[in-house]
């Protein structure tokens, strides 16, 4: 995900100070992802360097310069936003790799791992719920999407480990050794 | 046993104790013990495996219990024998400390009537009787305080304007909470419910999860088969995993308020170019 493309959207409709872009990203993605306020800096001045943000005023103090949108950068974030998310699939946790590994070298365990998994992800689902019903409740409409978003992939998550649990391993594990 | 042949059961209920004095609300703090499955197996007749095969556990008062598991695995059948609709075939299943196993037909009957709603994936409302008349089948209370008790519960569940319209004039949803408010007539001491949101829709089914949600605040015990994990975590603190007729797993779920980073986290790409 892009911290850039995140600024440039927030500079849309108005410019901002720097900790402003911090304070409005943040919340918009209901505390789910923190930046701290020199990532912000490196990444304005980058789009400063290429011409897609400009300050308003003269430089100095940079806790007092605002940044506002270039026609340039306007065009950038259009074609991003207009632009759908391909590529690979993103799969960064470990569970992946480690539940693979498991059908091969954990010794009739793969039973344990999965079910140990199994209860995480209902304790994920559990926490999500809880947290989508107090965003809700305090009309954070953003929280409340992401929340659903990751409510369905850990349900998809929980359903792999149920197919993987009704498989049988062992003759065919050991094959692909 | 289907859903007709339980409201078979549940009208045939003779005795006349008047409504049971275990109701809903006092939901017991300390934790009390409201139902035990010891050992139990159940093989059907020209069954060639067992549909349970030797499941024990324990429910107490106020709990809100998820069972969750293949299809085929045991789930109806366990949801029933907890019911008296049916009887294991070894062990016992005790509620509310009456051994089932001890009592006669008629004595489950009653049983059935005055501690157990039960609710079914497919509704199970008679066509021929208004929403108003359903809820009542089962009622213990006659006349006015019946009708009243089946108002307010069709007020509670948000369905109060359809009363007097016959079931094929409902929504699946609506038709849901009249099988909600009828299986609630009489204060059942355990809630059942078997796949309730099975043949809703996501939204309609987030709202029938909702209500048993908010029965359950209001000290309901009730324990919901269904395959939505989304929807079970929402008020279940527990989850029974039940594979080929056996408890796998009893996870009980931790409910402490967390920040949204502890429980989501937004991955930004490494500073870039
Ligand atoms: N009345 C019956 N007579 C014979 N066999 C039955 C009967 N009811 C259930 N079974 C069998 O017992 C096993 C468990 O069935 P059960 O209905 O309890 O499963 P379940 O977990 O509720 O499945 P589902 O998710 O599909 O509703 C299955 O193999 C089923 O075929
Ligand atoms: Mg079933």
């Amino acid at each position: 995900m892009s911290l850039k493309y995140g600024v440039l959207g927030l500079l849309k409709g108005e410019p901002l100070h720097g900790y402003e872009v911090k304070n409005r990203f943040e919340a918009m993605l209901g505390g789910t992802w923190e930046v701290n306020i020199g990532q912000i800096y490196t990444t304005l001045q980058r789009l400063e360097r290429d011409g897609f943000v400009r300050p308003l005023g003269p430089r100095g103090d940079r806790g007092k310069l605002q940044y506002e949108l270039s026609p340039n950068g306007q065009k950038a974030l259009d074609q991003w936003l207009a632009e759908p998310d391909s590529g690979p699939q993103q799969l960064h946790e470990d569970i992946y790799v480690k539940l693979l590994l498991a059908t091969r070298i954990a010794n009739g365990d793969l039973h344990g791992l999965l079910a140990r998994q199994k209860r995480a992800y209902l304790q994920r689902l559990r926490d999500l719920n809880r947290l989508e019903e107090r965003a809700r409740r305090d009309g954070r409409v953003d929280l409340a999407r992401l929340v659903r978003g990751a409510l369905l992939h850990t349900e998809a998550d929980l359903k792999w480990m149920d197919e993987l649990s009704s498989e049988r391993f062992g003759e065919e594990g050991a094959k692909t050794e | 046993m289907d859903g007709r042949t339980f409201f078979r059961a549940f009208r045939g209920g003779g005795g006349k104790n008047g409504m049971n004095s275990v109701g809903p609300n006092v939901a017991a703090l300390a934790r009390t013990e409201l139902v035990r499955l010891t050992d139990v197996t159940k093989v059907y007749q020209g069954g060639i495996t067992g549909a349970l095969n030797g499941v024990s556990a324990t429910i107490e008062k106020g709990e809100f219990t998820a069972i969750m598991g293949p299809s085929g695995s045991g789930k109806s059948t366990m949801l029933n024998l907890v019911a008296g609709l049916d009887r294991p075939t070894s062990g016992s299943v005790s509620v509310g400390g009456t051994d089932l196993g001890k009592l006669g037909e008629a004595g489950l009957a009653r049983f059935r009537r005055d501690h157990i709603g039960f609710v079914f994936q497919f509704f199970y409302l008679l066509p021929n009787l208004t929403a108003l008349e359903n809820v009542l089948i089962p009622a213990q209370l006659k006349g006015s305080s019946a009708t009243e008790r089946a108002s307010e519960l069709l007020d509670q569940l948000g369905i109060k304007d359809v009363g007097d319209r016959y079931p094929a004039r409902l929504s699946g949803g609506q038709q849901q909470r009249v099988a909600i408010a009828r299986a609630l007539i009489n204060n059942p001491t355990l809630l059942l419910a078997d796949e309730p949101t099975g043949a809703l829709d996501t939204h309609t089914g987030e709202q029938v999860m909702e209500l048993l949600g908010q029965l359950h605040r209001d000290g309901q015990t009730i324990l919901l088969v269904t395959h939505d994990a989304k929807l079970a975590t929402r008020n279940a603190a527990r989850v029974l995993s039940v594979m080929d007729g056996k408890i796998v797993d009893d996870a009980r779920l931790e409910s402490p308020e967390r920040a949204p980073s502890e429980v989501i986290r937004v991955r930004g790409e490494e500073a870039s170019r």
